[in-house]
Order: C-alpha cells, then structure tokens, then sequence
C-alpha cells in the first residue's frame, strides 16, 4: 500500500481485451448451446443458445420490446440519478460534520441490509404499481451502496492536506471543493458504477413483482404465459443492459480520472484496469 | 452545533421513508358527463379473460367506466393497491381474501372472478405427476413432496382437500413452493413427487408425458368459485352506484365469456404471451356471472380444518 | 469509562430518537400496512422469541454464514486468480458483468432447475450473489500490488504459496475486506430472496408467509429483526476486521500522525 513507487507500462501487455472478452462470450454461448441439447437440463427449461437466439430476434421486431426496454431505461435513470445526488449530499454531510458519522453508523448497518422486497406492499399502498413504486424500491438500495462509497471516499482524505487546509483556515465549502471533493470522486465514480447495476437489478425486479410497465413486467407475463424462450431472450437482454452499463460507466471513470494526481495512481489504475 | 443539529435534522429525514402521508386517491365520483377512471389490479392469466373481453366489446365504457387493466405479480401487490387507492378493483383468489378479512382489511367482495369446470378430469388446473410415476391417486400422497405455487393458500387447500378425499392423510405431505414454470422440470426430475399446476402449464406438462391424479378444484368443492374481484370497504361506501355499474358490467362480461370461449382464447392471446395454437388446446375455467357462495363456505371450513383460518369467516360481510 | 459510554451513547443515539418519533408518529395509525410502532413491538414478542428463533432463525443463519463463507472464499481464489492474469479477466469479464447484472428473482428459478429445492440450492443463491464484491474487490487488490515489493520477492525467489501468503493475500486484504463487507449487506438480502422460492422455514420464507397473509404487523416485526441481525454481523465483522487487518489500520495510524 505504499504510494511512492510509479507502476511503469507491464511488459507483455494484452494488446486486444475485447477479443478475450469476445472469446469468452463465445465460450459461454456455446456451453448454453450444449448443456441443454445433451440433455443435462431439458431444452423445454433451459433452451439452447440457438433458441434464445431466435426468441431475442423475434421479440427485437415487436413494438412492445421497445416500450418496454424504453420504461425500464426511464425508471432506471431516474433512479440511480435521485440515489446518486441523495448519496452524495448525505454522504458528504455525514463525513465531514463531526460526530455524525459515528452516530449514523449503526442506523445505517440496520437499514442497510433489509431487502427492498419487504418494502414492495408499502412502495404499492402508497404508488400503485405505477413507477413511482419501483423508484421508491431502486431508490433504497442504490442510496446505501451510494452512502457507503461516498462514506469510504472521504474518510480517506489526506491527513496532511487536511490539517494543511485547517491551518489556512479553508471555510467549509472550500474544503470540500478543494480537499473532500476531489479525493472522494474515485469513490464517487466507482459508487456510480456499482449503484447503476443495483439500480438495473432493482428496477427489473420492481417491474416483475409490482408490475410497473418494462422489461421486468414483459419477463413476468412471459413466465405466467409460459413461454420460456422469450422470457430467456428478454434476460439476457438484461444482462446486456448491466453489461453496456458497466462498460460505459468504466470509461467514464477511466475519463474523469485521467487528470488525477499521481497521489491516487494506484487506485485509479485499479479502477481503470478493472 | 447548530450544524450539527442542522445535519442530523436532514439525515433523519432522509432515512423516514416515505413518512408524508398516503397519496390516496378520494375515489369520489367523476363530474357528470365523464365517465369514471377505473383501475383494475389483475394477473395475467387465463382466469380474468372476461374483464378482458368486456372491455374490447364495450361492456363498461357504455356504463360510463373508463377501464384501465393493470397486470401485476399477485394478491400480494393487488391487495395493498385496493387499499391504498390506487386501483379501484382487483382480482384475487378466494383464500386470500378469508385470510384478509381475518385480519380485519377492510375489503369486500363485488362479483364473481372464475369457477372451476366442475367436471372431474377436465379442468383448468389438476394434481399431476410425472408418466412413469408409480403414484396413481392422491392417497399415495402420504409423505411425499407436492409442489404448489403459493404455500397456505388456495392451491394448499384445495390439494389437501383431494388428498384427504381419496383417503389420504394430508399432515404427512410436504408442501413445497415453487412458481408454475419450474413444476414440470421438478417432476420430471424427481424433485418433488406431484405438483399442482394450471393452465397453461397443465397442458405443458401433460404435454411431456404428465398426467393428473385428481382434480383438486372438483375435490374441494362442486363448481368452486376460484377467484373473485373485490374492492375496498372505501370506495363501497364513496361510490356505491360505480361499483353496483362494475358489478353489472362484470356480470355481462363473465356471461359472454362463459358463452362464447373461442373469443375468451383469442383475448387470451392478446394480453398474455400464450399462441393461438397454445390457448387451442388449453381447458378454460368456467365463468358464472354469479359467486357460488356454498362452495365458498365449504373452502372456508376445509381451510379451517386445515388451520389456516383460525376462526369462522364472516363470509356475509366479504361477499356482496 | 466516560470513553465507552460515549461510545455506546453515540451507537444508540440516533436509532433510539428515530425509534421514538416512530413510536409517535405512528401511534394513531389506522393505515392497515403502517401499524403503530407498539402493534409491531408486541408481535415482536410474540413472533421472534421462541421456539421461532430455532425453528427458522437458525436455519437462516446458518444458510446465510455457509453461504457467506463460501463466497468469501471462492471470491479470493477466484479473484486472486482473475487479478493476475489478464488474459483471464479479460475472458470472464463480460460473461462475470452479464451474470451480476441479472436478478436474483429472475435468477433463481433457473438456479432451481440446476440445484433443486434443497438447502444448497439457497447457499448458492447466496453465494451467487454475494460472491461479487469480494471477487471484484479481490482482483482489483491483487493488481495493486506494491511493484517494489513484488520485485523484492522475485529476486528473493519467494515464490508459490509464501508469495501467495506473504505478499499477494496480505497486500491485498485491505480491499478483499472491504468486498467482504459489502458481501455481507448482499448476502442477508439474498437469504431473503432466496427463501422466497422452494423453502419450508427461515427468517426470510417467514416475512413473506406474513406478507402473504396480510399479518403486516408481523411482517414489519421480521423485517426488524433483519435490519438487527444486520447491525449484529457488522459489528462481528468490525471485530474480525480489526484483528485481521491489525497491521493495515496501524500503518494507516502512523500515516495519520502529523508529521
């Protein structure tokens, strides 16, 4: 953990990723398609890569998959974006008052771990199963993971910048935009990146269970209808939904920490590695 | 430390969720001229056809009911949304609603939902097992694993109706809960023994060599009133002549369902994800345009004998 | 003295005020789904302490401590594996992103089909979910491996299980503990989610047999108890984190001092 040796460029360096990625995928396609067809699981449960396949193509060509995929996307952004600013505030409050962070902590331990399924009759009582029920599901999960990374991110702050900032008598709001905030923003990014895929987790399942309108709500007509390719093809869709996401989240972060200072290479090399 | 009061202030309110009162709908009636906004709370399945139906042929809109159809999972996310307001109607199955009024939710039954065929061996949904099971009646039940969809409901009470009618002994059969598409899987696999699936995996599973034991429905009662929809106690005593027009509209519905069952298979197709050539094949419930209270009474007492209800429900308050 | 009871006083504080205006907001509650805070006390009572706490507490428990430790260490090899060679974390990197974004009630049926019904079938549930943060953490641990000391270890041609001991694990376990951590909360959520389906007892399975059968006040008082054993584990774990990572924290004190 010291942080005075420079990490140089690793010889032998993976010069294409996204082909390992790819292989991998391919790997994996093709494990699906034998699985069933050796008659390991049956084909009628668990259809054959080539089957999904076909189903994923053919609800591609329904309008409804696209509203779906369309209201899902909604909930989701609003969510993650009202837990993300939620996070943040109360984050950035808790860590810098001093006295808060203790006293919050064991309420935080307590809420933390209780599932938004308990809250499904309370989120419906009070929205229906309009989006409003599933924000309020996506919102509560992804503002703890959003809590505890903003928590970590400024506890983390340089002892020494920090009593540098003391002694200049730097006023609250300084400190935080010139000592809190750019220490915490690794965190921040990376807290981002890990409320998106509770968010996307939430919001399907919201959809499943309550009914709000998206691709959650499709699966689950799909699995009362029993039509088990399709609803196959709309999970995978899922997936790939998380998996864009992540993508896309990594390089953002991979952008908004190219300017950081050497002081947090490593865990910014971590981050963008990873 | 003003700060500090200032902070902890803020924290508490953040973490009260949902603290601001009830967001409910006044239910009251719409102005004169427009017709009333109604929300329905149902699950996509064969059995709420007729609401279906009667909306595409014009049953509510000419009685001034704007009618809106909402699919959700279940009784456990439909109950909550009558309660709170947010859909005027729902759907559920009997059980659950004598388990709600024993606990005092202030809900009412309107109308009628669906009805078993009544006719043993052809219905909607039965007590199956794999082909090559050497179990050939629900009296080799005893001991073995029965797979349902929901424990401590219906699907339990009616099972272990079949159960005790073929002279078993329902206390040693262990239920196990599972959702309706894994049940064929399960059997087949020897996971569980026998399973209680309806339509449409009933005919999916017999498709793969299953085949049915009882007729669970029949087992527990002549021509069982399955499901009704039902309202709050609410919106009964703010609107009574929209729920008398629902009631009405309902009954229309549920008649011409009952009697014209190609047009309830082609609807079925529109609001679930069931081909044409799937719903062909499938047995329908049947659709009475009223309850069958005599069927309801014997469920409550079976279920009683069960232990699922502690006390006598008070069947004269919950049905209309 | 003053030292712990400040402690305790800072602990207990803040729940104890939130519990009161609970208590009071609540009081007069007709709302059927938001009892009043002393309906949810008594059925507290009357629910939990018992013969309950064996019948479907411990079995939760123990599913979720299996499941738990399973994850935690199937997360370090594997992510200590993925953390040193590229080439695999490039291969397992969007199948590994593709499986966590799926949910587990989408997820578990099809884990059904594979496992069963049975108590394993929920320990992977658990694992499955769980096991994420302490891989990801753990790989990301093993990449940042100190270079200097890395090399030291070459040229001293410490290798295999010493290398794998003395160098990779320990320089790693600030970060392998802190995905341990976030495994937890996921793990308590998950042996919820995963008596949802095929169960016959548990803490979890209980919640929703209550919510199944509008006794909400019941329900609430489950949930309760989650969110206690929740705060119980935290703090088992803030123990076996101090003691584990002794050497971390000192170091991170000795950083701390001016200078």
């Amino acid at each position: 953990m010291s942080q005075t040796a420079v990490r140089p460029n690793r010889a032998g360096a993976l010069p294409t990723p996204v082909l390992f990625g790819a292989v991998g995928v391919v790997i994996a396609a093709v494990t699906l398609e034998l699985v069933p067809r050796l008659g390991v699981v049956s084909a009628i449960y668990l259809p054959p890569t080539s089957t999904i396949a076909r189903a994923l193509v053919e609800q591609v060509q329904r309008p409804e998959f696209w509203l779906a995929l369309r209201d899902t996307l909604v909930t989701w952004g609003i969510g993650l974006a009202i837990a993300v600013v939620a996070g943040i505030v109360a984050g950035v409050v808790i860590g810098t008052v001093p006295g808060l962070r203790a006293a919050t902590a064991s309420t935080i331990e307590f809420l933390r771990p209780i599932p938004s399924v308990a809250l499904i009759p309370l989120a419906v009582l009070l929205y229906g199963s309009g989006i409003r029920a599933t924000l309020m599901l996506v919102i509560y999960a992804s503002f703890w993971q959003m809590l505890v990374q903003v928590l970590h991110g400024i506890v983390d702050v340089d002892p020494v910048a920090r009593d540098t900032a003391r002694s200049y008598r730097l006023s609250a709001a300084a400190q935080i935009r010139y000592l809190i905030w750019p220490t915490a923003l690794p965190y921040v990014v990376t807290g981002i990146r890990l409320a998106a895929s509770v968010a996307l987790i939430l919001t399907i399942t919201g959809e499943l269970i309550i009914g709000t309108p998206g691709l959650g709500r499709q699966i689950a007509v799909s699995m009362e209808s029993n039509s088990v390719p399709p609803m196959y093809a709309l999970v995978v869709v899922t997936g790939l939904l998380g998996l864009v996401a992540n993508q896309l989240f990594r390089a953002i972060e991979r952008q908004v920490l190219a300017w950081h200072p050497s002081q947090r290479r490593e865990l910014s090399e971590a981050v963008s590695g990873l | 430390m003003r700060r500090q009061l200032a902070a902890l202030l803020i924290a508490t309110a953040m973490l009260a969720p949902a603290a601001c009162g009830t967001t409910n709908q006044p239910n009251t009636p719409a102005p004169p001229g427009q017709p009333d906004k109604v929300n329905v709370g149902v699950i996509a399945i064969l059995d709420v056809a007729p609401i279906y139906l009667g909306k595409s042929k014009g049953f509510f809109s000419k009685r001034n009911i704007d009618l809106t159809l909402t699919t959700a999972q279940g009784g456990a996310v439909i109950v909550p949304g009558v309660m709170g307001g947010q859909f005027q109607f729902g759907f559920s199955n009997v059980v659950s609603l004598l388990l709600a009024k024993e606990q005092n939710l202030p809900l009412k039954v309107v109308c009628n939902g669906n009805n078993s065929t009544g006719v043993d061996g052809t219905d909607f949904g039965s007590l199956m097992v794999k082909g090559d099971s050497p179990i050939k009646s629900a009296s080799e039940l005893n001991g073995k694993k029965v797979a349902i969809n929901t424990l401590r409901n219906i699907a339990e009470t009616v099972v272990r109706a079949s159960i005790r009618k073929a002279g078993g002994d329902p206390k040693t059969v262990q239920f196990v809960e599972m959702p309706f598409p894994n049940m064929g899987a399960a059997l087949q696999s020897g996971q569980v023994d026998a399973a209680f699936p309806v339509e449409p995996f009933q005919t999916a599973i017999r498709g793969q060599g299953g085949r049915s034991i009882a007729s669970s429905w029949v087992d527990a009662a002549a021509n069982l009133t399955v499901a009704t929809y039902f309202t709050s106690q609410q919106l009964v005593s703010s609107n009574p002549d929209l729920v008398n027009r629902f009631t009405e509209a309902m009954k229309e519905s549920l008649a011409y369902a009952d009697a014209h069952p190609d047009e309830a298979r082609q609807i079925i197709t529109t609001y679930t994800t069931i081909t044409a050539d799937v719903v062909a094949k499938l047995t329908l419930p049947k659709w009475p345009a009223d309850i069958n209270r005599a069927s309801i009474e014997a469920l409550a007492s079976q279920a009683m004998t069960d232990g699922l209800l502690k006390q006598q429900p008070d069947l004269a308050a919950l049905l209309p | 003295m003053t030292a712990v009871l400040r402690r305790t006083a800072l602990v207990l504080g803040l729940p104890v005020v939130l519990f009161v205006v609970w208590w009071f907001a609540s009081a007069g509650s007709t709302d059927f789904y938001r009892p009043p805070l002393r309906r949810i006390l008594a059925a507290f009572q009357e629910t939990w302490i018992g013969e309950r706490l064996v019948e479907d507490v411990a079995p939760s428990l123990v599913r979720l401590l299996v499941g738990y430790a399973l994850a935690v260490v199937a997360g370090i090899v594997l992510g200590v594996a993925i953390g040193s060679t590229r080439w695999l974390r490039a291969l397992l990197e969007p199948i590994l992103e593709f499986l966590r974004a799926t949910p587990p009630t989408v997820l578990v049926p099809v884990v059904m089909l594979l496992a069963g019904i049975g108590n394993e079938m929920k320990v992977i549930v658990i694992v499955s979910g769980a096991i994420w943060p302490v891989l990801l953490n753990t790989a990301e641990g093993v990449r940042s491996i100190d270079e200097v000391l890395s090399d030291t270890c070459r040229s001293y041609r410490i290798g295999g299980l010493a290398r794998l001991r003395h160098l990779v694990l320990r320089s790693a376990s600030p970060q392998i503990m802190t995905g341990a951590r976030q495994a937890l909360a996921i793990a308590i959520i998950l042996m919820v989610i995963s008596e949802m389906f095929a169960a016959s007892n548990g803490l979890g399975f209980t919640v929703v047999q209550f919510q199944r059968s509008f006794q909400i006040a019941e329900m609430w008082s489950g949930v309760l108890l989650l969110g206690l054993i929740g705060v119980a584990l935290s703090l088992a774990f803030r123990v076996v984190d101090r003691v584990v990572l002794r050497w971390y924290h000192g170091l991170r004190a000795v950083e701390r001092q001016p200078r």
